[in-house]
């Protein structure tokens, strides 16, 4: 056996979750200051804090650092790189979502404040906690790129999920966020069930929690007549809970309901960072049995029953997700269904296996995560009777009184759905590629079907605020007092513009990321094996 | 002769640790006697509950504070948890090296941070009890 990392190798590359968890303890007092001004520079703080560990991550992934001298990971990651590329996108795509919910909550709280008509009291705030959690949840996206065992990959989904079931809560005041709340727990809590009691099996099939000695376990299995089929069952068990995290079809019913109970920049929040961990825990899963002895068309990747049940995931959930959409007079709704699908086409990059197909599912995770956020900005910019702006009526004829609003919703839309020259094109451009170098033609023909569907409701998102009249709902349609939003979404729409001239340079960033280091590995671990017996 | 009594000589720590709980326990009993007030009345003479009622329908509503209060109890319970760990690695280092001073830092660093968890929650009110 190799010997096990030393925690002092696992704990370098921690070093960002540190500031970050250095921002949790800062903000959750700052959020309770006397003074408002304090109170108020939490969002700033948080901004601070992720670019503080944006500004550290590139100092951590030195090859030495990474790799001993026999091209192992000295941290005994099964993918060693992985926090290099993620890390830098969820920091970057936080500080959007940070900037959208800057005045989410206590707005009231703290107007009657300052007009002297209340006096602050610290039990009724709740934005340095609601930072808090958020920092809370984006460190646990970035432990499952560090996750080298079971325990560890679960304890960092879970982290990921637990401050977003009270986020929901505590998004708005109304019931209906309670409600989301509520049932947005129970299903989480229901979905950790169900993958902890895969990741049970999946140990009392190997033998082991460290995912890189469960791979070398699973390989021998596989060379010896065929996996075990309890890390089958395991393993199916497993997808179906964490695919619950990426709202994947057999676990997607929540999503519409609770997206739209949330207030907009929470949903954004739920679309990106709970489906990344998921995404994730997904591709280091099916890494631990698979991906072994692949050939160029890359069918010999997954055990069959595996790549089965992952095919069928991967079209009910791109079909589900654009057919529902079909059908939403909901802005929110309609987006969440979109959420839906995106997932599936991030599917088809985790069929298509490592080197391409991971690293396309890393870039879409970006693009996803930009022009995502971009919509919901818009939904969160812009409110009509003092509520966020919902149906998309309201979004009819945008142009002719919010029209940087109505761009930004029209760029996102396009992006979402693929248009040429937008990022969201590149992201599904490298998906679509992997899968066909992979040899899943039919897959990728249902995926471009798919997305012929799906433009259906987009150009509803572009056609309403560009080319609709105003309609008498559109017209009550006015700014939110706060202009945070309204940055956010112009920076992300800049960005959904603009990065595409960048496609090159990201590609390549999150080229071999996704990339488990070789049989090299492998074989080491064996012959030290055989040397010990 | 010999072997008896070095056997014997290794449990002396042990033989300490039971004189102290005596004494401890001995002293705690002794002064409250001696210094405590006396107020006497039926819900004195009751068996202690953490502050319930013990006899009566367990189905009732608890006051919410329990509910913080535990929490917050907890947060400092599972701290000196963790405390044992880092308490076995750090007698064996090195006195006075870099490496003793870095596992020093390490876990001045957690307990600072359980200190704010202090702060947060006297902030928030959880000990006022009015």
């Amino acid at each position: 056996m190799a010997e096990p990392a030393s925690m002092i190798d696992k704990l370098w590359f921690l070093i960002p979750e540190i500031v970050l968890f250095g921002g949790v303890v800062v903000v959750s007092v700052m959020g309770l200051a006397r003074r408002r001004i304090v109170r108020d520079a939490v969002p700033l703080v948080v901004c601070v804090f992720l670019v503080a560990a944006m500004a550290v991550i590139p100092f951590l992934y030195g090859h030495d650092r990474v790799f001993d001298e026999l091209g192992r990971s000295r941290a005994g990651l099964l993918m060693p790189l992985l926090g290099r590329y993620v890390k830098l996108v969820v920091c970057a795509v936080g500080i959007l979502l940070a900037m959208m919910s800057v005045w989410l909550t206590d707005r009231k709280l703290e107007a009657a404040v300052a007009s002297g008509r209340a006096r602050f009291d610290p039990i009724r705030v709740s934005r340095g906690e609601y930072f808090a959690f958020f920092l809370l949840s984006l460190i646990g996206v970035m432990l499952v790129c560090n996750a080298n065992d079971l325990i560890w990959l679960f304890l960092a989904l879970e982290l990921t999920s637990l401050p977003t079931y009270i986020m929901v809560a505590i998004s708005r005041p109304s019931a209906k966020a309670l409600e989301a709340a509520v049932k947005y727990f129970f299903l989480g809590a229901l979905s950790a069930g169900m993958f902890l009691y895969g990741f049970a099996l999946l140990y009392g099939a190997s033998g082991t929690i460290v995912l890189t000695e469960m791979r070398d376990v699973f390989a021998e299995q596989a060379a010896a007549g065929g996996l075990n089929s309890i890390a089958l069952i395991g393993m199916l068990i497993s997808l179906l809970g964490v695919s619950f995290k990426i709202v994947a079809v057999p676990m997607h019913f929540y999503a519409a309901d609770v997206y739209e109970g949330a207030a907009a920049p929470v949903t954004a929040f739920l679309a990106f960072v709970p489906k990344t961990a998921g995404i994730l825990a997904i591709m280091l899963l099916v890494s631990t049995v698979g991906y072994g002895g692949r050939t160029a068309a890359g069918i010999e990747g997954l055990p069959q029953p595996i790549m089965v049940a992952l095919w069928m995931i991967c079209v009910l959930t791109m079909t589900l997700g654009n057919v529902g959409a079909l059908l939403q007079r909901s802005a929110k709704r309609l987006l969440a269904y979109s959420s839906i699908a995106h997932s599936g086409y991030l599917l088809i990059g985790i069929i298509a296996g490592p080197a391409l197909g991971f690293d396309a599912v890393l870039f879409y995770l970006l693009a996803y995560g930009v022009m995502n956020t971009a919509a919901f900005a818009v939904l969160a910019g812009l409110q009509r009777r003092g509520e966020e702006i919902e149906s998309l009526d309201d979004l009819a004829g945008l142009r002719a009184r919010h029209p940087a609003m109505a761009v930004v919703m029209a760029l996102a839309a396009l992006s979402l759905v693929g248009f040429p020259p937008l990022l969201g094109f590149w992201g599904k451009l490298s998906v679509f590629i992997a899968g066909v170098e992979a040899g899943r033609i039919a897959l990728v023909v249902i995926a471009l079907i798919n997305s012929a569907i799906s433009a259906y409701y987009y150009l509803w998102l572009v056609g309403l605020p560009i080319l609709a009249m105003p309609n008498a709902q559109s017209q009550t349609v006015v700014k939110s007092k706060v202009v945070w939003p309204r940055v956010a979404a112009v920076l992300a729409a800049v960005a959904v513009v603009v990065l595409p001239f960048f496609a090159q340079r990201l590609l390549s960033g999150s080229q071999g990321v996704g990339t488990p280091p070789a049989q090299q590995p492998l074989a080491d671990s064996q012959r030290a094996r055989a040397d010990s017996q | 002769m010999l072997v008896i009594a070095v056997n014997l000589s290794t449990y002396i720590p042990v033989g300490l640790l039971v004189v102290m709980a005596l004494i401890f326990a001995g002293a705690n009993l002794l002064m409250t006697h001696v210094l405590g007030p006396r107020r006497k009345g039926p819900a004195k003479d009751i068996p202690y509950e953490s502050g319930m009622n013990p006899i009566g329908t367990a189905r009732k509503r608890f006051n919410v504070r329990f509910y913080i209060l535990a929490m917050t109890f907890l947060v400092f319970d599972v701290e000196i948890i963790f405390l044992y760990p880092w308490a076995v690695t750090f007698a064996k280092l090195q006195p006075a090296s870099p490496e003793a001073a870095l596992f020093l830092g390490r876990v001045m660093f957690f307990l600072a941070t359980s200190v704010v968890a202090y702060i947060y929650a006297w902030r928030k009110g959880v000990f006022r009890w009015d």
